[in-house]
């Protein structure tokens, strides 16, 4: 964070007398103080050793809230503050820039949670969540008794990035950054890029040629003096962390088209590997099973080669009606379709497959007038702008809608039996626009609008340990604020690499994932967390048990350190670039010579005494 | 030409709104090293999302994760907000934009303002709550709402008595009577319209009768009973303060419907009443909660499974455009509605105490009356460039948020990014043109560091 303050290491450990803690209870309006007696806790966090002042606020995160809080440090001279709210995961930062802002440095700040890990989950038990909340709060305390000021780790910043994926998301992304001055490495698995939408015929709702728009997309990265193309080639290996990401990307690469690797380093990278279309199972709605069933891209394809005519041809015989059934691939219900091959179901929407076939529907009725078609659904959610109108002209040009219920899906048999010249296809299902009739219809054709399913980047998703919802795409940060960031610090996602979007909501997030890599790549510098592991070297005796533990290649290694007696001897040595803070080395260090910063062994321990406190002594400290 | 003279200000980026949109693409401004702007009418950053009580599918409570948001902005040293302020012109000048702003006056000085809050509680006159909906009163100076930005007091002249009393108690002398409106002119590099949405009427359709019974509210009414912090406390219906034990939502109220000039879909409406639907039976739970709809509209990250465990939590969603609503005794409410799922279908009248109507997103501001900006035909800024959602017809001018159309939060998220990665685009091609300051020379080709690693 950018503050108004400027950063600084604030006092060192004080004694344990010297210790002016200050504690903030948040009511977080009423989420904890229906539950949590925050007043109770507050005097008896009053009582706590070291605590100089603990108050109540509405709303801590607020800016009253945290001015509450820079104030005391510098009128109250607090060297320590606790805050007690929601979990870090939300405030953490909020609070640490108040500390700082108060003068305090940043780590000399704890934080408890007492909403979800007390409020939310003892609703029902207020005495029994009031004592937790104190418990917790002196556990948050105890641990601040032994924290030292600690500073952000900062390293070089490599301020160029690889966009990962050529299709209307990476090069939006590409020129989006090449744009704002920063060097990309636009990496494309196959010999052309723009992608899925290669396959496209017009976009909604412009109604503008797919051909057209990958073309405007191509004229920005294409020949852009700060873009490498790298086409036919993929990311074999990347390791590293923001700022400083070590990729190799294996293509045939330069004049001679040879099989070559190149190395980049790259200072953020943005995953737009996008999606694959749903594939039917064989006999999935007759899919497989009868010709005349196909897949909205497949169908596509078809209407992209028919010339205009009163009926649709296929296969050299008039298609006098088509049908079309929404959600195949998505919204599907345990129990009712056939798991996928990781034995999860797609209970997700795909969020385009509405407008996609009210779009071909419509383009057929309009092209060939005597094609009849029918449109079963769940529910239209043509909710983009400019979509409804494909709705409203879909049904003035005589598409007939039925709708049917996801636990009770249409069956389709092909028709054996089907005299010469009559529709070879037959559906049966309940249709809810008319009180649950089971209806049968025989058409000519069906076209399946299949979902969107995660694409395919495994090896980098392994590679840099990126997380993966239920639904296989990746997972955003948070769903609602932090779309295009996920955990992995530097990894930006742009597209329909995190969910289904369309192309105007790609370009959005390919837009949005740019900024965020640009305001890294703005920097000279990055910024780590500094929780990291530290070798005591006086303590360690060489064993090398924690670089046998260590997940993270090059975080941990020994080297030879020559004393003062001449001798050379082992030493673990981390890499704060590469160390995530794991602790697990802590875990094994026979003689405790490793330990985290910010997150000591001693400050466990105290954080232990606080928690199993006896409830005697706490009541004792409210005497 | 008019001439304007030199500017009192100047920014690389003025944002209109200090919404969630407004803000986000500030910070993505600020944090890559720009000067932000932002230009809010209220009193009070946050927009419409701090007044919600909880967001769909996470169902966070809203004033906590926007508090974080409005705390940044307020913080960035890359950021000035100027609340209470008014957009009254947009017009091209030099490399950029003249935006002609005015201060209202708060009849408070808000360099003196410590936001103690003493001058509210010595007042003695009350007006209906906007932050509440007006379902709570709110003194005549106050400080806007718990978690406002700035914690400014703020005087509604139109129901201040002029008594005196806040100025005899105001420790820093800070109220002034006399304030009046402060005109400025900023010189702006580029700028975002992030300026929101509003509601079409609750009464727009008359046969919902709105006009008739106080029992039929506005969602966003709907969003302070629930909150948290709300100022009941719990849900109470307005005509008698009375539990509701039957609540219904009835969808596309504004939208959806050419009768009201919303073709669109206002596509936050379903998910929305979901959520409400799930809080309200978390608040109330022997409470019988109906959903009337056309089309349940579900489509985002997560939304679908939302949707589900609605519909597993009991909730009944009822597909059917409701026909009339009619005020009956006792202040209930009848429900025409025509069942189209059911064998017995046909028309229904279902008797509830309580009636949400989702009214249609429109835009909340004109920008086309103050700037060069153009619309759509749906009245949201218009965004011609097939490649850039967040483009304008005018170069320099970009749109971010609702103002180009309903869409929910996350997707105003990425809006918001996206309006300003075109900034910096924008601002950076300009600069290199002119070659200002801090831009390198355009490399010639490969500008990139690749090693070849041998093959």
């Amino acid at each position: 964070m950018n503050d108004k303050t400027a950063s600084g290491s604030g006092p060192a450990n004080p004694s344990a007398e010297a210790l002016r803690i200050g504690v903030y209870i948040c009511r977080c309006g009423g989420n904890i103080s229906d539950v949590v007696d925050v007043e109770r806790v507050a005097e008896v966090c009053r009582h706590l050793p070291g605590v100089v002042t603990a108050n109540v606020h509405t709303f801590m995160c607020s800016d009253p809230g945290q001015k509450n809080i820079s104030e005391d440090i510098r009128n109250e001279k607090l060297n320590r503050v606790v805050v007690a709210s929601c979990s870090p995961f939300l405030h953490e930062l909020t609070f640490r820039g108040a500390v700082q802002r108060g003068g305090l440095n940043p780590y000399l700040y704890e934080h408890a949670n007492i909403r979800e890990q007390c409020s939310w989950s003892h609703k029902h038990d207020p005495q029994g969540a009031t004592a937790k909340a104190i418990r917790l709060i002196a556990a948050a305390v105890g641990k601040l008794r032994y924290a030292e000021p600690l500073d952000q780790i900062r390293l070089p910043n490599q301020r160029q990035a690889l966009v990962v994926g050529g299709g209307v998301a990476g090069m939006k992304a590409a020129a989006d950054l090449a744009g704002r001055g920063i060097p990309v490495l636009l990496v494309e698995q196959s010999e052309r890029l723009g992608g899925q939408v290669n396959r496209w015929n017009r976009v909604f709702p412009t109604e503008q040629p797919a051909a057209e728009l990958l073309g405007a997309l191509r004229k920005q990265v294409e020949g852009h003096p700060r873009i490498e193309i790298l086409l036919r080639s993929r990311v074999t290996k990347i390791s590293g962390f923001i700022g400083n990401f070590q990729v190799t990307v294996e293509g045939q690469i330069g004049p001679a088209g040879r099989r070559t690797e190149v190395a980049v380093t790259v200072g953020a990278l943005v995953m737009a590997t996008g999606f694959l279309p749903y594939a039917p199972r064989d006999g999935e709605y007759a899919y497989h099973r009868h010709p005349a069933v196909l897949t909205t891209p497949e169908f596509l394809e078809l209407l992209r080669h028919a010339p205009d005519a009163a009926t649709l041809q296929f296969q050299g015989r008039p298609v006098r009606s088509i049908a079309f059934i929404h959600c195949v691939g998505s919204r599907q219900v345990d129990g009712v379709q056939e798991p996928q091959a990781d034995g999860k179901i797609n209970n997700y929407c795909s969020r385009v497959c509405c407008t996609t076939v009210l779009q071909q529907a419509l383009a057929v009725r309009q092209r060939f007038p005597e094609t009849e078609v029918f449109d079963l659904h769940q529910d239209i959610r043509t909710y983009g702008r400019g979509h409804e109108d494909y709705y409203i002209q879909a049904s003035q040009a005589g598409v007939i809608f039925f709708r049917y219920h996801g636990d009770e899906i249409p069956t389709v048999a092909p028709r054996t039996d089907a005299p010469a010249g009559a529709p070879p296809l037959r559906l049966t299902f309940k249709d809810y626009l008319t009180w649950g009739e089971e209806l049968t219809l025989d058409v000519d054709m069906l076209v399946l609008a299949v979902g969107m399913t995660a694409g395919t980047c495994q090896s980098l998703v392994e590679q840099l340990k990126l997380p993966c919802g239920e639904d296989r795409f990746l997972q955003e940060i948070h769903p609602k604020l932090r779309p295009v960031e996920i955990s992995v610090n530097g990894v930006l996602l742009a597209g329909a690499v995190q969910g289904p979007m369309n192309i105007r909501e790609t370009l959005a997030a390919a837009g949005a994932a740019a900024v965020k890599a640009a305001a890294i790549l703005a920097k000279e510098q990055v910024e780590l967390n500094p929780y990291v592991a530290q070798v005591d070297a006086d303590l360690c005796e060489g064993t090398g048990q924690c670089v046998e533990q260590c997940e993270y290649d090059g975080a941990l290694r020994l080297v030879q350190v020559t004393n003062g007696d001449g001798k050379a001897r082992q030493r673990a040595e981390v890499n704060p670039g590469l160390c995530v803070g794991c602790g697990a080395c802590v875990a094994v260090c026979p003689a405790r010579a490793i330990n985290l910063n910010g997150w000591r062994l001693d400050q466990y321990e105290a954080m232990v005494d606080g928690l199993v406190a006896e409830a005697p002594a706490l009541a004792a400290a409210t005497a | 030409m008019i001439a304007l003279g030199k500017p009192d200000r100047q920014t690389d980026v003025l944002v209109v709104g200090g919404g969630i949109s407004g803000l986000q693409t500030a910070l993505d401004l600020a944090d890559q090293g720009y000067q932000v702007t932002v230009v809010e009418r209220q009193p009070s950053i946050g927009g419409r999302m701090i007044a919600l009580s909880k967001v769909f599918p996470t169902l966070d409570c809203a004033s906590c994760i926007t508090t974080p948001r409005m705390s940044a902005a307020a913080h960035h040293s890359g950021i000035d907000l100027l609340t209470y302020t008014e957009v009254d012109s947009i017009l091209p000048e030099g490399a950029g934009h003249r935006v002609l702003v005015t201060h209202k006056p708060t009849y408070v000085d808000r360099d003196k303002c410590i936001g103690c809050r003493l001058c509210e509680y010595a007042c003695d006159a009350e007006y209906p709550d906007p932050f509440e909906q007006g379902i709570a009163p709110i003194r005549a100076i106050a400080v806007p709402f718990t978690t406002a930005i700035p914690q400014k007091a703020i005087l509604n002249a139109e129901y201040c008595m002029t008594c005196g009393s806040c100025a005899r108690v105001c420790p820093t002398d800070a109220i002034d009577y006399d304030q009046q409106p402060v005109r400025e002119s900023i010189q702006a590099g580029a700028v975002v319209i992030a300026s929101g949405y509003a509601l079409n009427a609750l009464t727009a359709k008359p046969q919902y009768n709105a006009q008739r019974s106080g029992n039929i509210i506005s969602p966003l009414t709907m969003e302070r009973l629930l909150a948290p912090h709300a100022p009941h406390g719990r849900v109470l219906r307005p005509s008698d303060g009375k539990i509701p034990g039957s609540i219904a939502f009835v969808q596309c109220a504004g939208s959806r419907d050419e009768t009201v000039g919303v073709a669109y879909c206002s596509r936050v409406c379903c998910m929305y009443a979901i959520k409400q639907a799930m809080l309200l039976s978390g608040a109330l739970p022997i409470a019988d909660i109906t959903i009337y709809y056309m089309d349940i509209r579900a489509f985002g990250k997560g939304y679908e499974q939302f949707y589900q465990n609605a519909k597993a939590m009991g909730i009944n969603f009822v597909r059917g455009k409701v026909a009339r609503i009619e005020p009956v005794d006792s202040d209930d409410l009848l429900v025409h509605v025509e069942v189209t799922e059911e064998a017995a279908g046909a028309m229904q009248k279902r008797r509830h105490d309580l009636v949400v109507l989702a009214q249609g997103m429109i835009p909340q501001w004109n920008p086309s009356v103050a700037s060069p900006v153009r619309l759509g035909g749906d009245g949201f800024v218009a965004t011609p460039d097939a490649t850039s959602p967040a483009s304008t017809h005018v170069p320099g001018i970009f749109v971010a948020g609702t103002a180009a159309g309903p869409k929910d939060i996350v997707d105003s998220i990425a809006e918001a990014g996206a309006a300003a990665m075109e900034v910096s685009r924008y601002l950076y091609q300009h600069a290199a043109k002119a070659g200002g300051p801090g831009t390198a020379p355009a490399p010639r080709r490969v500008a990139l560091k690749l090693a070849a690693t041998g093959s």
